[in-house]
Parts: C-alpha cells; sequence; structure tokens
C-alpha cells in the first residue's frame, strides 16, 4: 500500500470513530435530514482539528487591499467536514446506538425477474433496434458484396442486417418491504412531541430502506376517525377531536392488503400518547391481535403529552406483551431516541 | 517525459538563463493526478512521516480535482536539483506555461536570502524522518506514535521563525551545547546526547541561570531539549520542528514568489506564442490573475510591474517623493533600470517588507484595490495588511520562564498587538504543553482588552 493510501484509511478511521462517538448526537441533527436522501452524508467534525494559538477573530477586514484568505496563509477558520456515503455513515450509528438488524421474515423474500437487456436477437420491436450493431452488419454486408465505396460511405441496412437488443432474464433474490406509520392527532400532540416522532420515523424509515433497498411508505392520520395522507401532510402539526386508536389499525388493516405478506416484510408503526376512548382499547386489540401474526413488526411509540401519559401502553403490554413481532415503548424526551429507536427496532 | 517537452524545457531554461535567472538543474516529471494530489497533501514531496491530516489533506485534492472544482498545474521541491512535477494530461501551453513558472521558482529558491540557510537536501530529510517516525511507531506502538503527534503538531507553529539565521557567539552556545557534544542530526541529538532535565522543584536559589537564559520564541526547541520525555518523542519534537522551519521562507515569500514566477513566465513565453496559442495563454493567464479573493499571483505580479515601471522611468528617489501624489503619476524620467530593480527585490526581500517598501497610495489607486474616496485610509489598511503578513499570521509567543514561581512550571507569554487570541483553541494547546512538560503552564495575554493568564494543569 502506499503510504498516502495508509494516512487515507486512518483518517477514515478515524472519522469513523468519531461518528461512532457522537451517533446520539446526530439522532437529533436536523440539518441531517435533509442530505440523508442523497449518496452522501457530510459530518461536521470540529474535533479532527489540530488546535493551535491563533488569533480569535480573522484579521481586520481591510479596503479591497486584498490580504491572504481562509485559504492560505495565516489562521484559517473552517471546520472540517467529513464526507460518509450513507449506507457506512448508517451502519456506525446502527453500530453504536446497537441498532438491531433486521431479517426478513419468513417467505418476505421474493424472486424476482429482473430483464437486462444484453445480448443481441434478430428480430424484435423498433424501439429495441441496436443502430451500431445494425450498422456494423450492414458495412460487413457492403464490403463482403463489393458494395462499399469509401469516397461515398452511405450504408442502407437491409433486412438481414437489422440487429436489436434482446433481453435475458436472470432471477435475482430480492426482499421487499412496506412501512406504514400511523400518527394520532388528537388534541395533545404538540411541536414537541411531533418533532420527536419526525425524528423517530425518519430513522425507522432510513434503517429500513437500509436492509429493504425496495421500501414503500404509507402514512395515515386519526383521531376519532383515521384517514391516510402523504408524507409532508404527515409532519404537520394540528389538533384534531377524540381518540379511537382502533381506527388507525383497522384503516392499515385495509392499506396493508395490498402489500401481501407472502410478497413484503410489513411493519407498521404507530405514534399516540395513548390516551385512548374507553371503550376502543378492546376494538384496538382485537384488531392487533389479528394483525400482529402477518406484520414484522408493530411498533408503538407512546409520547408523553403535556396532560401527561394514557395508559394504552400499558393495556398493550398486559395483553399482548407476549406476543412476538411487538416492539413498545415510551419517548418522554430526546434522550429517550437511542433506546426508544432500539426497541421499536425489535432491539 | 514526452520528447516534445523535453525539447521546451531545454529551449525555456536557456531563454531564463539569458536573461539574467540563475538556478541549479531542474528535473521535470509529468505525473497524474491522483499522484500529483499525494505530493501536494505531503507539501511537495514524496514521502513524509505516517499521520491521518495527510490522508485528509490528500482527499481533500483528489475530490476537488474529481468534481472539477480545482487542480493542481504543478508543484515544486526546493531541492537541489530542484523537482518540479507538471500534471500529466495539460495541453503543451500549459505545460510550456509552468515549466517557465517553475524555472522562475528555482531561480528564487537559490537567489533570494530567505532561503539561504535552508537545506537543500529537504527529500532525504522528510525520508529519514518518515523512517525514524515509522520506527517509532513499530516500537511503541502506532497509537501512541501518532497521538504524540497529534499533540506536537498543534505546537508547530511554536517556534522561532528566525532560528536559522542567528549565529549566536561561541560562548553563549556553551551553555545550553558543551562541546564535547558530537554533531547529528538534531532528531537524534536525545539519543547521542542526552541533556540534564531542568529541576522539578528547584530550591531557593539553586538555579541561578535562569532557563532559558532570555526569552525565547524556539519554544518546539526548548521542550525537545528540557521536557521530561522519551527519546523518540524529543525526536519527533526536533522533526517538527525542522520541517515547521523549512516551510517559513515559503510562507514568507509566496505573493513574491509568484509574482516572480507569473512575471517570468509571460516574459519568457509570450515571444513564442502562436498565434493559436495566444488565445489560450490569454485564457490560462486570465485564470491565474483572478481578481476575486486575495490572489497572491495577481497581487505579486502586479507590484513587480509596478517596481519595473517606476524604475524604467525614475519615479524614484528624493525629486520623485517629493512630489504630491497628482504629479507622481505623470512624472518621467527615463533610467531604464527596471529589470536591474527587480532582481535587487528578489534578491533582498520577503512579502512584508516587498509591500511596505512598494504598496504606495499611487498603486492602489491604479489597480483599483482602493477607490479615492478611501484614500485617507489607505495606511490603515495597509497596517492591517502588513500585519497579517507577520509571522505568518500566527501570534507570537514566546517561552519566558521554565521555572516559574520557583516551581518548574512554564510561562509563555503572548505579544499582544491588539488581536485576542482564539481562547478554546489556545486553551487546548495549554492543555497539550501540560501533557508534555508534567507541570502547569500559563500564558500570558489580554483578554476582554485585560492582562490575564491562562492556564493549564493548575
Amino acid at each position: 500500500m502506499r503510504p498516502i493510501e495508509r494516512d487515507l484509511l486512518r483518517f477514515k478511521e478515524i472519522v469513523r470513530g468519531e461518528v461512532k462517538k457522537k451517533a446520539r448526537e446526530f439522532l437529533t441533527r436536523e440539518e441531517l435530514f435533509g442530505q440523508v436522501e442523497g449518496r452522501l452524508v457530510s459530518i461536521p467534525l470540529p474535533q479532527l482539528e489540530l488546535p493551535k494559538i491563533v488569533y480569535g477573530e480573522p484579521l481586520g477586514e481591510d479596503l479591497g487591499l486584498g490580504g491572504p484568505g481562509t485559504d492560505s496563509l495565516g489562521p484559517a477558520g473552517h471546520v472540517p467536514v467529513a464526507e460518509l456515503e450513507l449506507e457506512e455513515f448508517l451502519d456506525l450509528v446502527g453500530e453504536a446506538l446497537r441498532l438491531p438488524r433486521l431479517r426478513p421474515k419468513g417467505e418476505g423474500e421474493v424472486t424476482e425477474e429482473a430483464f437486462r437487456y444484453t445480448t443481441i436477437a434478430r428480430k424484435g420491436p423498433r424501439g429495441l433496434r441496436h443502430v451500431r450493431r445494425t450498422l456494423k452488419e450492414s458495412l460487413k454486408r457492403a464490403l463482403i458484396t463489393g458494395e462499399y465505396r469509401s469516397e461515398e460511405p452511405l450504408l442502407v441496412p437491409e433486412r438481414e442486417d437489422l440487429r436489436y437488443k434482446a433481453p435475458r432474464s436472470k432471477p435475482r433474490p430480492h426482499a421487499q418491504a412496506v412501512v406504514l406509520f400511523a400518527l394520532d392527532v388528537s388534541g395533545s400532540m404538540r411541536e414537541e412531541e411531533l418533532r420527536l416522532v419526525k425524528t423517530l420515523s425518519f430513522w425507522i424509515t432510513l434503517w429500513i430502506k437500509r436492509h429493504f433497498p425496495r421500501l414503500e411508505r404509507r402514512y395515515l392520520l386519526h383521531d376519532a376517525e383515521a384517514w391516510e395522507v402523504t408524507e409532508e401532510e404527515f409532519f404537520r402539526a394540528r389538533e384534531g377531536g377524540g381518540t379511537r386508536l382502533s381506527s388507525a389499525l383497522l384503516l392499515a388493516e385495509e392499506i396493508l392488503k395490498r402489500y401481501p405478506e407472502s410478497f413484503y416484510n410489513r411493519y407498521l408503526y404507530h405514534f399516540s400518547d395513548g390516551e385512548n376512548w374507553q371503550g376502543d382499547t378492546p376494538v384496538a386489540l382485537e384488531a392487533l391481535r389479528r394483525l400482529l401474526p402477518t406484520l414484522a413488526l408493530y411498533g408503538y411509540a407512546q409520547v408523553q403529552g403535556p396532560y401527561g401519559q394514557g395508559r394504552f401502553l400499558e393495556d398493550l403490554r398486559e395483553a399482548l406483551g407476549k406476543e412476538e413481532g411487538l416492539a413498545a415503548t415510551e419517548v418522554k424526551g430526546k434522550e429517550d431516541l437511542p433506546l426508544a429507536l432500539r426497541r421499536l427496532l425489535g432491539g | 517525459m514526452r520528447k516534445e517537452l523535453r525539447r521546451w524545457a531545454e529551449i525555456l531554461r536557456e531563454r531564463a538563463l539569458a536573461q539574467g535567472l540563475s538556478f541549479p538543474p531542474v528535473l521535470f516529471e509529468e505525473v497524474g493526478p491522483e499522484e500529483m494530489a499525494m505530493l501536494a497533501a505531503y507539501g511537495g514531496f514524496p514521502r513524509r512521516y505516517p499521520h491521518w491530516r495527510f490522508g485528509s489533506e490528500y482527499l481533500r485534492y483528489r475530490e476537488t480535482y474529481r468534481y472539477g472544482l480545482g487542480r493542481v498545474y504543478e508543484l515544486v521541491a526546493n531541492t537541489h536539483p530542484v523537482h518540479a512535477y507538471l500534471l500529466k494530461g495539460n495541453t503543451l501551453l500549459a505545460q510550456k506555461l509552468v515549466m517557465a513558472h517553475v524555472y522562475a521558482h528555482a531561480d528564487f529558491f537559490q537567489n533570494n536570502l530567505a532561503f539561504k540557510p535552508i537545506p537543500k537536501d529537504m527529500e532525504a530529510e522528510m525520508a529519514h524522518h518518515a523512517a525514524f517516525v515509522e520506527r517509532a511507531m513499530e516500537r511503541y506502538g502506532a497509537r501512541s506514535v501518532e497521538e504524540f503527534l497529534d499533540l506536537a503538531l498543534s505546537l508547530e507553529n511554536l517556534i522561532d521563525p528566525h532560528a536559522l539565521y542567528i549565529q549566536r557567539r561561541a560562548e553563549e552556545n556553551t551553555e545550553e551545547r558543551p562541546p564535547d557534544r558530537l554533531r547529528v542530526r538534531p532528531y537524534l541529538d536525545p539519543y547521542v546526547n542526552p541533556p540534564p532535565e531542568p529541576p522539578r522543584e528547584a530550591e531557593e536559589g539553586a538555579n541561578p541561570t535562569p532557563l532559558p537564559p532570555r526569552p525565547t520564541r524556539d519554544i518546539l526547541g526548548f521542550l525537545a531539549r528540557h521536557a521530561p520525555l522519551a527519546p523518540w518523542q524529543k525526536g519527533i519534537l526536533e522533526i517538527i520542528r525542522e520541517e515547521s522551519l523549512y516551510y517559513v521562507p515559503q510562507a514568507a515569500t509566496k505573493i513574491l514568489n509568484e509574482g516572480w514566477a507569473t512575471f517570468w513566465h509571460t516574459r519568457l513565453l509570450l515571444p513564442l506564442l502562436s498565434p493559436e496559442e495566444a488565445l489560450e495563454f490569454a485564457e490560462l493567464q486570465a485564470g491565474l490573475l483572478a481578481p476575486h479573493g486575495f490572489n497572491p499571483y495577481r497581487l505579486g505580479y502586479l507590484l513587480l510591474r509596478e517596481v519595473e515601471e517606476r524604475w524604467d522611468k525614475g519615479r524614484f528617489g528624493p525629486e520623485y517623493e517629493a512630489l504630491p501624489l497628482g504629479e507622481r503619476l505623470a512624472y518621467e524620467r527615463p533610467t531604464g533600470l527596471g529589470l536591474k530593480q527587480l532582481f535587487q527585490v528578489r534578491t533582498v526581500h520577503t512579502d512584508l517588507s516587498f509591500l511596505d517598501t512598494f504598496l504606495t497610495p499611487e498603486f492602489a489607486l491604479r489597480q483599483r484595490l482602493l477607490s479615492p474616496e478611501d484614500l485617507p485610509r489607505f495606511a490603515e489598511a495597509k497596517k492591517a495588511l502588513l500585519f497579517r503578513l507577520t509571522n505568518g499570521g500566527y501570534p507570537i509567543v514566546e517561552l519566558v520562564d521554565a521555572n516559574h514561581g520557583n516551581r518548574g512550571e512554564l510561562l509563555l507569554e503572548h505579544a499582544y498587538e491588539g488581536v485576542e487570541l482564539d481562547l478554546k483553541k489556545t486553551q487546548a494547546v495549554l492543555e497539550n504543553l501540560h501533557r508534555l512538560w508534567g507541570r502547569p503552564v500559563h500564558l500570558k495575554t489580554v483578554v476582554g482588552g485585560k492582562e490575564t493568564l491562562l492556564s493549564a494543569g493548575s
């Protein structure tokens, strides 16, 4: 290995170490949320700077005489930034927070036919005509028959010259998943709780996607009734009426019919302050009994609202605590996020 | 190297010599972008000691090139012979420009007084340093050596930039370096000539000569001789110090050196351009001299042209100086001394003295660095610029006492000039110093207008 590669590896190793050390901090850094759909994540790492005795302020702004800028002489004031591939970044954070690896459940592994146009055929649709190969054949024929004249190199492909791109099918195993987020918007959820929900659902999505690149997402809101919304609407603060947790579960059941469990790893996440209408809890639990065996996970996060805590979490644990695939947790504030995230992912 | 390039290297070399430049042999080598990124990260040398910050720099150069945000056209190392690297894939004209540029750098290295005491075999020195650090890593563990390097590198600007120019009188030397010592490379010194350690908790009056005998800016050097460290650690301090000192004249002459090289590549190449090349040359030149931000090429080049013109037209001397500003611009007394004056400037000046001497209000007005309304503030603006160039833009810090309060503590002093220190970083450096020295460390400076003592370890 060239020495510079060794130095580069060591640098990357240090960056990884820093990311792991700061994993908890990254959880709540909303500026990360924007870039994470991309491939690279930029991470500010001021602690990677070797400190020096330098001036505290940029040395006098002058009158256009021009002085050393930030990248030449003088104390430069930039914060070092490291870039990491999203997948690597997620793995590091996942490792630091001990997030569980997700496994395709049962038949969730799908073998799908992936068509790739890798061969050439003599017949095919117009749209798949392979121009270069066709002209090549045409040229060959013209050369053989002596029709080709270099001073006027015009090629007119004939029927026998036509070549087409042809598919060759290759079965590839591919696990896919669907994640459905349900949010209780009855009176008691406010900005602060919503932010916790947003953070959790953001990381849950990323982590599931890390394991099932083919991930579909659905969002629904509910108070006494449930309705489906877009991702954007999901995170908009609003207030509603009373609460029927069952409404969300029943709508989820409906939506999930489009994602048969034999083809999808189905995840359902439900955020609520746990204050349910008295008569509704048995209905909700009944719906869950039906749903649970078909899900990879049912994650229930009870967020503490301004008026204290409801009791659905207790009821849920009492009734279904022993069932597999139930991941229930409570989130009172930012400091609970790492543990809540781990629990919600089945850890 | 391609035959065509070699032919041009020879043509340009002869032209440069004929016009009065003088330089040692220059070895050109074409390298790819990755190798160029490596050389740039390593400060112009093919081999440096192992450290992650080179990796970080390498990545930065590599990505900058990959995304088309900038490229390193050329690198020159001040060695004998001079090693110069050209970026493979550049057009022939770009390579010609770079080669002419490099000959002027080589001339500058050889003739500018600031470079006189700089060793010319630094390539070998850097390789020795690398081998020394690698061996230390094998013996004492890569991590502990790396940690020590991190520590030492945070002190790399705590040197006396004039250390190589100072000739101490013999008897002054005897106190710190007795004559029975063997002369070896500095970083090997702690092995060959182990120094006595300073008294930890000295008795009152037990140490009649103060340590250091007079305040010194050579804090790294002092630590390498006196800190309670293992020989390999002292060796590393010496290495960091030596490499820092090596880069001092380069940093101190950046504007002048780049201006000089730009002046000469223009002068050598312009008469040789074919009509097709003229356009490409103009484009390259425009990129190099772009006025956005601070551009040492631009400032150095324009100011050297100014000096040439002024001396050609006799715009100097008491008669000229006595004229009011308006009349100076029209004054003419042809002498043709321009080029002679330029060679003089190249020999004796650093950026600081160069700008101090030649950056005049006339120049600032003419180059539109300054609007006429701002003229009254010229002196202030110039002062600010010169301040930034002083000591490479770093605060000046001296070690005053290594037995502060008679408790073996270090006392440093910042020469406060109206600009305060970055307290967070300074504190981190003091903690590092404390780890090295083993006893409390203090730095006298000014915070919020008041004299303050920053401390670590007490």
